[in-house]
This record gives C-alpha cells, structure tokens and sequence, in this order.
C-alpha cells in the first residue's frame, strides 16, 4: 500500500510540476480519439473522413478551451448526418441548439461528459460514467450526463437507420424526419438509461458528500446497485433489450474503475502550478508556485502547500511517522482555501 | 529586500485573480437584482428560442395532417394551448435560472469578500514599511 501511495504522490507531482504540458496532450488525445470514433461509427462524409483534418482539429482543440472539443465534435457528427440526409441533420441540430440553449449555459466546466458518455459507450463501458460523475461533480452534472446519453442514442439513431434514409428517395423528406424523430423520441431504453443514469449520480453525490466512513466506497457501490436495479426495472416495465450479464458485469468493472478514480482524484484537486506576474513599487516579480504535496498518516488526504519555505506536515512513508506542523502553517493554509 | 510574506501574498491573490477572480469580479460589478434580471432576461430568450425549435419540429413531424387539419381546427384554442406551455416552459426554466443566478452571485462575493480582505492585509504591509 505504501509504494502505491508514493507512487501517487510521485504522479501527483510529476502532474502538478509539468500541467501545462500535460493537460494540451490530454485535450489533444481526447479530441483525436473522438473524432476518430465520429469518423468510424458515421464516416458519410468523405471529406471530413480524413486523418489530417482529424489531426488538424485535434492539435487546435489541444490549445483551445475544453469547450471547442464539443463544437467540433458536434460540427463534425451534423457534416456526416447531412451528408446522409438534410432531415436528419435539421434534428440533429435541433437537439444539440436545445442543449446549447438550455443546458451547457449553467455547466460549461463539467460539459466534456457529453463527449466521454457516447466515447465510453463506444468502449462498453458506460456505467462508469454516473459514478464516476457523482464521485467529481456536483448533481447538476446529472444534467449533462443525461445530455451525453441523448447524444449517444441519437448517433446509434442515425447509424441504425442509414440504410432505410437512404434508401427513401428525395421526395420523401417528412417520412425521413418522422422515422429519425420516431427513431429516438420513442426510444424507450433512452429514457430508461437517462433516469437511471441521473437518478445514479444524484445519489453518489448525496452518499459521498455524508461525514461517514468509506463515503466514497458506500457511494459507488450502492450507486452502482442503484444504477443496476433502475436498468432492470425499466427492462422488466418497457420489455428494452437491455444485456443483464453485460450491465453487471459493467456495473463491476465501473467500480474498479471507481475505486481508481478515488485514489488518484487529484485532478478535481485545485493544487496546481502557478506562474503568475504582478509588480509593486520596488519590483516586477515572475513567480512560478509549485505545489508541495505530502500525506499526512491518518486520513491519507493530500495536504497542498505553496509556501516554499515554511515546514509543512509530512508523512513519512519508510516508519509512518507524522512530523509536527506549526500553527503559522494552518493559518497560512486556512488564508488559501478561503482565498479559493 | 524582497518582503516573501508579501510575495506570498501576492502570489496568492494573483493566482485567483487569474481564475476564479476574473469571472467573479464580473459577476460582482452589477448589482445583485441586475445581475439576476440580465440572466434571467437571456435565460427566457434561450427557452423562447428553444420553444420554438420543438415548435416547428413538431408541426413539420406531422405537416400533411396539420395543413389539412388547419381550416377545421378551432385556432384560438390551439393558439392557447401553444401560449399556455410557451408560459410554462418559460416559467419553469427562468426559475431555474433565478435560483442558479442567485447561488452564482453569493458564492462570487462570498469569495471577493475573502479576496479584499487579502488586499487590506497587503496594503497594511506596505504601511508598515
């Protein structure tokens, strides 16, 4: 156990020290991995189907904020469903202006879980995402997770109805729009998933926010209970196709991946590298603040520090031996997470 | 000679200045009521807007049985139908809104609040030179 905690301690400062480089190559891998994913599971317009217009965007997004990933992302699905069909991509741009308008307003910062709902479902694993959405987010997140979803259905929607589009003839314009708006309107496993999804992480938010012990681990379990007695129940009332040995399974491996997620959250962690400029009358200063991060034995919860100088609570990983912290220090500290 | 208490200070402050600071300060130059009427104005725009896309979806879905339909349909009863979810979803999301706004603004005074209070510690120092 100790190795593993020093081994996260070495990744935590290996993060906090080289962020701005890491946190470009993420958004990078993240742009690329979805377009590509568009790009196979659509693949209608050739033009866009194309590695170095994939690699061009995906390099831009890289620098651009985490929104742009969405705008591209939903740029290119609405090229290929009107390369497929002018109907369609009108519907197609319907729900993402609904979702635009009336959602992404309030939760522009956690918006990207559109992406990786649809991006994990591609991976078989879309369990993951309530819980791990309730474990890091707040329960308007919920909404969004619920967008993801939609999103997910109406590009299987569009996929799954390819071949009957396009074998209607032009003349057929509402019949086209009426079979897609059929296609994932009437979906009733959508909704089913929604609320089972929204409802989950709701209840990991509320369970893990309690002041008990293991909140986190009686959180996800019983999230992914929940998650699973939901889908079930949906299957049972609405007769969906829902796979009970592939939701199980998947409940199971979103909770290793859950348990993960806890021990290396320093990403929802606010520790990070500063560079910042100010002047005052004497000086101009360039400051770069890394980051102290030290354990303290009890809580195993990671304690931040940015003054360099002063002695901080450390844990000793060889005899777990806490050493003593001044009170100056817990002021300081106290100063910081006010000032946050 | 380089004052680091301040230096730390200032890192401090600067480092929220440059996230959180930025936003909250713009939150915080209206007045709360304006700050929540502007949002709450823009909120109803957005759900007029929406409002109308799941309008016209829904007249398209459907638009050979709506045009032969039309010269039967009693159109005051309709057009009252449409006004009265038009009231509704406008209501519902600019409530949701004004309640959102409102957390939005006592959350960024709360934290400005801690922010000035820095600003006096710093100038304090600066007197003290």
């Amino acid at each position: 156990m100790t190795e593993l905690l020093e081994l996260r301690e070495k990744i935590k400062l290996v993060y906090a020290k080289n962020e701005a480089i890491i946190l470009p190559v993420v958004k990078f891998l993240l742009a690329f991995v979805t377009l590509l994913v568009i790009n196979s599971e659509l693949g209608y317009m050739s033009k866009i189907n194309n590695i170095a217009l994939v690699l061009i965007v995906a390099l831009a997004c890289s620098f651009l904020p985490m929104f742009f990933i969405i705008l591209f992302a939903a740029a290119f699905t609405m090229l290929h469903m009107y390369a497929m069909s002018l109907e369609v991509a009108l519907f197609g741009a319907v729900v993402y202006m609904l979702m635009f308008l009336l959602f992404f307003r309030f939760s522009s910062k956690d918006s990207i879980v559109v992406i990786l709902v649809p991006l994990l479902y591609a991976c078989k694993i879309p369990y993951v995402v309530p819980i791990a959405v309730g474990l890091l987010g707040t329960p308007a997140s919920a909404v969004t997770v619920g967008c993801g979803v939609v999103v997910y259905y109406l590009l299987a929607a569009v996929t799954s109805n390819a071949t009957t589009v396009n074998a209607m003839n032009d003349g057929d314009a509402m019949a086209k729009l009426r079979l897609i708006v059929d296609a994932v309107l009437g979906n009733k496993e959508m909704l089913v998933v929604v609320a089972a999804f929204v409802i989950t992480v709701i209840v990991v938010y509320l369970i893990r926010r309690m002041s008990i012990d293991y909140s986190w681990t009686i959180a996800m379990v019983s999230g992914a209970i929940l998650n699973l007695a939901i889908l079930l129940v949906g299957d049972l009332i609405y007769d969906i196709k829902i796979s009970v040995i592939g939701a199980i399974l998947g409940s199971i491996l979103a909770l290793g991946i859950a348990k993960v997620i806890e021990f290396f959250r320093f990403c929802v962690d606010h520790s990070r590298t500063e560079k910042v400029q100010f002047e005052d009358d004497e000086y101009y200063y360039y400051v770069k603040a890394v980051p102290k991060i030290t354990v303290s034995a009890s809580t195993k919860t990671v304690k931040r520090i940015n003054t360099p100088r002063r002695p901080a609570q450390r844990y000793d990983v060889g005899t777990g031996r806490r050493s003593v912290t001044i009170s100056r220090q817990d002021e300081e500290d106290e100063d910081y997470e006010e000032l946050l | 000679m380089i004052n680091e208490e301040k230096v730390i200070l200032m890192t401090r402050m600067a480092a929220f200045e440059e996230h959180e600071g930025r936003k909250y300060m713009k939150i915080v130059n209206y007045f709360r009521a304006d700050y929540i009427a502007l949002q709450v104005l823009k909120a109803i725009f957005c759900a007029t807007i929406s409002f109308a896309l799941i309008f016209a979806l829904y007249i398209f879905y459907d638009i050979e049985m709506f045009m032969q339909d039309i010269y039967k349909m009693d159109m005051i009863s309709f057009a009252k139908t449409i006004l009265m979810y038009y009231g509704i979803t406008v209501i519902v999301y600019g409530g949701i809104s004004y309640v959102i706004c409102a957390y939005k603004y006592s959350k960024a005074r709360k934290s400005l609040r801690a922010y000035y209070q820095n600003l006096k510690k710093l100038n304090s120092m600066y007197e003290e030179n």
